[in-house]
């Protein structure tokens, strides 16, 4: 029935060619428009690690005076000051934590054959890798003792390693970061991770670095953050030293808690933590104030979606509405036209459910060919935004889910549009008809 | 003479499709006018004057990793290196570079930082004498820098005495306009103004002050320097090409990165709005043409409706003109409800996204010329079938189907 029903609905619409390409195009149109700013909005809030985004928590702790604005909603700030960064990332508890900052170095390999280059790293705890599920293709992360001992060793990206050492084991190696001889001790698998959740100060849609070093080298080598430092009172620094003792904040700190009871400890922990940071007078707070929030809640109150593609979806989803208030007009028409033809059919025995069916059947196939079509007018789309700024070159795609969601949210329009239509139609009087012809 | 009333009466005989075309129109005329809105907020934001020659600066940072280097001594000779470059005008050591989006701003006051008087947030610039030629910017009042008064160190014991200030940022601290000659304090370091310049933006475009910018004579030279170039226009993009390897020649133990001119850097800070403006480009054009469509449909399908009844109007003495009024004034009250549903509906949406995304007020002259336009396009996308109905011969009333 459903194949008659198919067919039937491919003869009408090539009985009226015109409004049925009207119908089409502006179905097609109003998915393309809604489908561009629909894929960007969706990979810009993909939950960009579905399997732990509950269990990371990145962490703020407010060590201003009471009264100290800051841009967040809440005026606690988005980082940390080294000092608080530095204590969370020793303490006992949680089994996993670390503290992290971006830098970077001049890579070389202290040789002719290899021009120097720039690269960003981070710099971080051992536990990153197993905290963001990060894979290695050879070696693994660094010591516990490296750790401690501040010790000249890095992980580098498939990336890194393809263009220092044409993609062979490289632990083991080394290579020169500006003037330090660092050794290699990981490849890491290749990051391809849309969002940079870990750190979103700086382009939240920034590609991860390619090298990662020990957190503990900031103080020896002296390394200063590529990020933002914000300070929110007058200090006299002068020296890397007093960077480090200073209330500036310039670190992210990230747990990892896998129960409610461990978030419920950690929370006591650092409310413990910042009522004995206060008594030591490093600022007047009456109630300690901290945050502690998984992944999804970090992107969200870090704005990673800006208000200009809401406004966007917003507007084309409206978009979207005016294409379905055109096709139901055009429906209504086509389909009342049709009246004398249904009310034969209506004679002859089909029931007002059929009739029904028969008609939506018709606006599915409409919404079928309309949001395939679509597709194509979003991916002409989707190119033009990727054309237009580099940023949106890994965002600016279609994945499958928005490929299959396309035609589903086509049809499921078009069936609403020809709801009305399809019942109005059923309801025609046989008589009537039969009675002029 | 307009026949509203009987246009009327039929109108509401078949109401459903003049329903979904007033809905249509409705949401046209909301979407269009709040898109247009902020079009042209974006469109002023993204034409407005920098002040500087775009098309003759450029800029790069230099990434020093030789740890035995002066920096100090070897990035006076490189500035002397760069500006005896043919075709170069002028060359400079600076921590930030303007309209890029990366720099650093403080709080300027009138006092000293720990007394917390007045504070005037703006951003710096920290270079030679050579700051204002290099970035073309002229000074409206006092003098420039002097050779003397800048201060090379790579701490910050040693402060210069001495500041230019922006214009904005000089009137914003001294409203009575007397600041050349005034001393303000950066942090805890007294400045006096020597200069006042004309209008010029800092590295943020988006910032509530986007133009108080103060120029202070001091040169840190620092393992990640940034230098800007100022050269003849019809030069820029040669002298870019090769400046990687001049500098390198220069001193091998560096990376030089970040090349770009002031215009692209522009750019491509300015991209996601560059990005906004096209996108709702597209879509309030293809909405007109979509609202256009439908208009001609749905005025085609009514005319195949009446095929019957306009012969028999015509057949009774109709002159064509009135057919094609009918059609047409049918619209227009199509059209005219629909719009004026669509203004308010069009005030409440900007009354949101005012409230929500902070996006500018609508003004009501948006609304207005989109309800122009709107009607323009429809009576433009009914006139085509309408006069076709006008053809239609009466002798097909007296024919049965």
């Amino acid at each position: 029935m459903l194949l008659h029903y198919i067919d039937l609905s491919w003869r009408s619409l090539k009985r009226t060619p015109l409004v049925s390409f009207l119908m089409i195009l502006a179905i097609a149109v109003g998915i393309g428009i809604t489908m561009t700013s629909l894929s960007v909005y969706h990979m810009m809030s993909m939950d960009p690690i579905p399997q732990k985004s509950s269990q990371l928590f990145a962490v703020q702790l407010n060590t201003t005076d009471d009264g100290t604005n800051w841009w967040t909603e809440d005026d606690v700030p988005m980082q940390l000051t080294y000092k608080d960064a530095m204590a969370l990332h020793s303490a006992e508890s949680p089994a996993r934590k670390t503290a992290s900052m971006r830098s970077g170095f001049t890579v070389h390999l202290n040789n002719q054959d290899l021009k120097p280059f720039l690269s960003e790293a981070r710099l971080i705890g051992r536990d990153f890798f197993p905290m963001f599920d990060r894979d290695f293709v050879y070696g693994s992360t660094w010591t516990l003792e490296q750790e401690k001992s501040s010790s000249p060793v890095v992980v580098i990206n498939e990336e890194l390693n393809e263009r220092l050492f044409g993609g062979l084991n490289s632990v083991g190696k080394q290579v020169y970061l500006d003037d330090t001889t660092f050794t290699v001790v990981g490849v890491m698998k290749q990051w391809n991770s849309h969002t940079k959740y870990y750190d979103l100060n700086n382009g939240a849609f920034d590609s991860p670095e390619p090298m990662f070093i020990p957190i503990t080298l900031v103080a020896p080598m002296q390394i200063a953050s590529w990020g933002n430092n914000n300070g929110w009172k007058h200090e006299a620094i002068s020296t890397f030293e007093g960077q480090l003792q200073s209330e500036i904040f310039w670190l992210q700190f990230w747990v990892e808690l896998d129960s409610p009871a461990q978030v419920k400890d950690y929370r006591n922990y650092l409310q413990a933590y910042l009522e004995e940071q206060g008594k030591l007078g490093r600022y007047s707070r009456a109630v300690p104030e901290f945050n502690l929030q998984n992944v999804n809640e970090w992107m969200e109150y870090n704005n990673v979606v800006s208000t200009d593609n809401k406004v966007l979806l917003g507007l084309s989803f409206l978009f979207l509405a005016v294409c379905l208030a055109n096709i139901l007009g055009l429906l209504l028409g086509k389909f009342l036209r049709r009246a004398p033809e249904i009310g034969v059919r209506r004679a002859l025995g089909a029931s007002k459910r059929q009739i029904f069916l028969q008609h939506l059947v018709e606006v599915s196939l409409l919404g079928f060919l309309g949001g395939v079509l679509g597709i194509a007018i979003a991916q002409l789309g989707l190119w033009g935004v990727r054309s237009t700024s580099n940023e949106y070159n890994a965002l600016a795609t279609m994945d499958i889910s928005m490929l299959l969601a396309a035609p589903t949210i086509a049809i499921s329009a078009c069936i609403i549009a020809g709801l009305y239509p399809a019942w109005l139609v059923c309801r025609t009087q046989p008589a009537i008809y039969l009675k002029t012809q | 003479m307009l026949e509203i009333k009987p246009i009327f009466n039929s109108l509401l005989r078949s109401k459903a499709g003049a329903l979904m075309l007033l809905v249509q129109i409705a949401l046209t005329t909301m979407i269009v006018s709040n898109a247009a809105s902020i079009i042209f907020d974006r469109v002023q934001y993204l034409s407005q004057e920098t002040g500087y020659p775009e098309d003759e600066i450029f800029s790069f940072s230099v990434m020093s990793f030789d740890k035995e280097l002066d920096l100090t001594q070897k990035f006076e000779e490189t500035e002397t290196m760069l500006r005896n470059i043919p075709g170069v005008k002028n060359a400079g050591l600076f921590n930030a570079v303007p309209v890029s989006g990366s720099g650093s701003a403080t709080g300027l006051g009138l006092k000293p930082a720990n007394e917390r008087g007045q504070d005037s947030r703006s951003a710096y610039y920290m270079a030679d004498e050579n700051a204002l030629e290099t970035l073309g910017i002229n000074l409206i009042e006092g003098r420039n820098i002097r050779a003397d008064e800048v201060i090379e160190s790579q701490t910050r014991d040693v402060f210069p005495k001495v500041v230019l200030l922006s214009k904005t940022v000089a009137d914003e601290l001294f409203p009575a306009g007397d600041a050349l000659g005034q001393t303000i304090y950066f942090g805890d370091m007294p400045l006096e103004i020597i200069g006042i310049t004309e209008k010029m933006m800092g590295p943020w475009l988006k910032d509530s002050r986007p133009d108080n910018v103060a120029i202070i004579p001091f040169v840190g030279a620092s393992t990640f320097q940034r230098i800007i170039v100022r050269t003849e226009p019809d030069q820029r993009a040669a002298i870019m090409r090769q400046i990687e390897d001049i500098m390198l020649e220069d001193h091998n133990k560096r990376v030089i990165v970040g090349l770009r001119g002031m215009d692209e850097a522009k750019e491509i800070y300015n991209a996601a709005d560059t990005l906004m403006l096209r996108m709702l480009i597209v879509l309030i054009v293809v909405l007109l043409s979509v609202t256009a469509l439908g208009i001609f449909g749905l005025t085609v399908f009514n005319i195949n409706k009446r095929t019957k009844q306009i012969g028999t109007r015509r057949a009774l003495g109709a002159r064509k003109s009135a057919i094609i009024n009918y059609f047409l004034v049918e619209n227009i009250i199509i059209c005219l409800t629909g719009t004026a549903v669509g203004s308010v509906a069009a005030v409440f949406l900007g009354q949101n996204l005012l409230n929500f995304y902070s996006l500018p007020a609508l003004d009501s002259l948006y609304i207005m010329s989109t309800v122009v336009f709107v009607v323009i396009i429809s009576i433009l996308s009914v006139i085509m079938p309408a006069s076709k109905a006008a053809n239609i011969s009466p002798s097909i009333a007296t024919r049965s189907i």
